[in-house]
């Protein structure tokens, strides 16, 4: 017999007073994977987030998280969860050390324990030489990194990560990834929300796009990738000629953007030739990849990042 | 019991984030008495008619020193539930970071208001100490004045923690020092007897939780104890806690899980 998901979700909703944040969602996430939801900012993915994390209750629908009911069962599962939240909260009235002391005794762990634990986690988070730093003085990249050990100072079986890596330079950004991949290699099941696609394809197995409150598509980014977009994309800067309809037919898809004409095709030099052959001179021409970013863009006709 | 555990953790935590201003901390809890009680007890005091029938029989610093330890737990209780609440809220958002562990919302407040507690304690303590040392106190009872101080510290500190954790704008914090604690600091009862008052600010005295707190010290402290009114202070002052805690609780349910 197959394991029952860790997560599943039906119908489940969240409201504030009038506001829909999250609109009757169905899903469900299996031990060992890594997860996301992929959506623009007020999508609903960080509401739902909370809800998984059993600190906002549900207005809807039904949600089990390992196995249980947030409702009745919150310190049961958040004791078995670890958390990185959007925006950091750490003490910065405490070192670094003591944030994973202070937040291990929170999940009733033995100090010895959690001394033993820290050490490691903090070689993992390659923060081995700041235990004893003021939280003030750390880059945002270390900051987020000691989030994520302190999130996994209770040895979590799932980890919730909330637009971990919002608000980082690339390079952080990437060592960033590389520790949540390497977790990942360990088994432990990630869920994140992010509205960087190259996130998503990174590191996720599978992921849901939100769009307003709802899912609009769920599968591998490949799946997604294959199923609603071309496998290229040429992207044209115009200036202000305005031949977008003369474009129709040229290949796949045509989306028209206010700054960039982006058409899907599955070869994308054939298609710069054929734009060519019209007498039409972009002042650029990009020819790429199709990624999830394209996906979002036909699925709900917006670019992810505004 | 897994939730006095978790509460337990949540005091641990105040404790070890206090721990970097405890040195400044204890020094305010020394001078202070020291400060008050030398300038207002004993230098104010000399000029004041020891034989008005107000004061009793009692020196002026007699008279004052219990409703100053009444104050101090107000005031160490305001420092504890006012700012660090709000940080903890809104500023930091590390209460966010609490209940996102086992730690129950109702767990959280309890351990906020238990450190409150020893705040209190350790502060009036040391104020009990250098009063009776100064021959502030005139009763053996005095050596309950503390508890009674701490009483009134718990009332203050989760009607407080409430205020905080509902209102909105920071502007407000200035605010309850500004329009509510200097003002009772000055009226109720503390450096004259609230008799002097005009019957509706007397009335009004009543209902401030910071003349129970007076009245209770310097009953004991002056071994004036009427048990009918004894009951009256401590029951006000422990119905005032426990619904200062209950809307804590549930003002902070409200911000934390939404």
């Amino acid at each position: 017999m197959a394991e029952p998901p860790l997560i599943e979700a039906h119908d489940l909703t969240k409201r504030y007073d009038d506001f829909v944040a999250v609109d009757g969602i169905d899903f469900a996430v299996a031990r060992g994977e890594t997860f996301g939801f992929l959506g623009p900012n007020g999508a609903g993915k960080s509401s739902t987030m909370r809800m998984i994390g059993a600190v906002s209750p549900t207005s809807g629908g039904t949600l089990r998280v390992l196995g249980r009911d947030p409702e009745r069962d919150g310190p049961a599962i958040r004791e078995r969860l670890g958390v990185v939240p959007q925006e950091d909260n750490l003490d910065l009235e405490l070192d670094v050390g003591e944030n994973l002391l202070v937040y291990g005794r929170f999940f009733g762990l033995p100090r010895d324990e959690i001394r033993r634990r820290s050490d490691e986690l903090l070689e993992f988070v390659q923060l081995a030489d700041r235990s004893d730093a003021r939280v003030d003085s750390l880059s945002g990249g270390m900051k987020r990194r000691l989030t994520i050990a302190r999130a996994l100072i209770n040895e979590p079986e799932l980890m919730l990560l909330d637009e971990p890596t919002t608000g980082l330079d690339p390079q952080a950004r990437h060592a960033l990834w590389d520790r949540l991949y390497r977790l990942k290699q360990r088994g432990v099941t990630l869920v994140l929300t992010t509205h960087y696609m190259d996130e998503a394809e990174q590191l996720c197995d599978r992921l849901v796009i939100m769009d307003r409150a709802k899912i609009v598509a769920e599968g591998s980014p490949r799946e997604l990738i294959e199923r609603f977009v071309e496998r290229e994309v040429v992207e044209l800067r115009t200036g202000t000629d305005g031949d977008a309809p003369s474009l129709d037919g040229i290949g796949g898809h045509v989306e028209v953007l206010q700054d960039r004409i982006v058409i899907g095709t599955d070869d994308g030099d054939g298609l710069v030739d054929r734009v060519h052959a019209l007498g039409l001179h972009p002042e650029t021409v990009l020819v790429r990849r199709a990624t999830l970013e394209d996906v979002f863009l036909r699925l709900t006709g917006r670019s992810l990042i505004d | 019991m897994e939730a006095a555990r978790r509460t337990l953790a949540v005091v641990g935590w105040q404790a070890r984030s206090f721990r970097r201003l405890w040195r400044g901390s204890i020094t305010v809890s020394l001078l202070n008495p020291i400060f008050f009680l030398v300038s207002i007890g004993v230098l104010l005091g000399s000029l004041i008619d020891r034989s008005s029938p107000d004061l009793g029989g009692l020196s002026y610093l007699q008279f004052v020193a219990p409703a100053l330890l009444a104050t101090t737990a107000m005031q160490t209780a305001a420092s504890v539930t006012t700012f660090p609440v709000r940080a903890g809220l809104k500023w930091l958002r590390t209460y966010h970071a609490a209940v996102a562990t086992p730690i129950r919302v109702s767990e959280l407040v309890a351990g906020i208001l238990t450190w409150c507690g020893v705040r209190v304690m350790v502060a009036v303590t040391i104020f009990a100490v250098i009063a009776a040392i100064g021959g502030a106190f005139v009763s053996p009872l005095a050596v309950l004045a503390p508890f009674a101080a701490l009483l009134c510290g718990l009332a203050f500190g989760s009607v407080l923690a409430a205020i905080t954790s509902s209102v909105e704008g920071d502007e407000w914090l200035a605010a309850i020092f500004r329009f509510g604690l200097v003002p009772l600091f000055l009226f109720s009862g503390t450096f004259f007897p609230i008799q002097q008052l005009p019957a509706v600010l007397e009335a009004l005295a009543w209902a401030t939780p910071l003349w129970h707190g007076v009245a209770l010290c310097r009953s004991l402290a002056t071994d004036d104890l009427d048990p009918l009114l004894t009951a009256v202070h401590v029951t006000y002052l422990v119905v005032l806690t426990a619904v200062g805690t209950m809307l804590t609780v549930r003002a902070q349910r409200e911000k934390l899980r939404r």
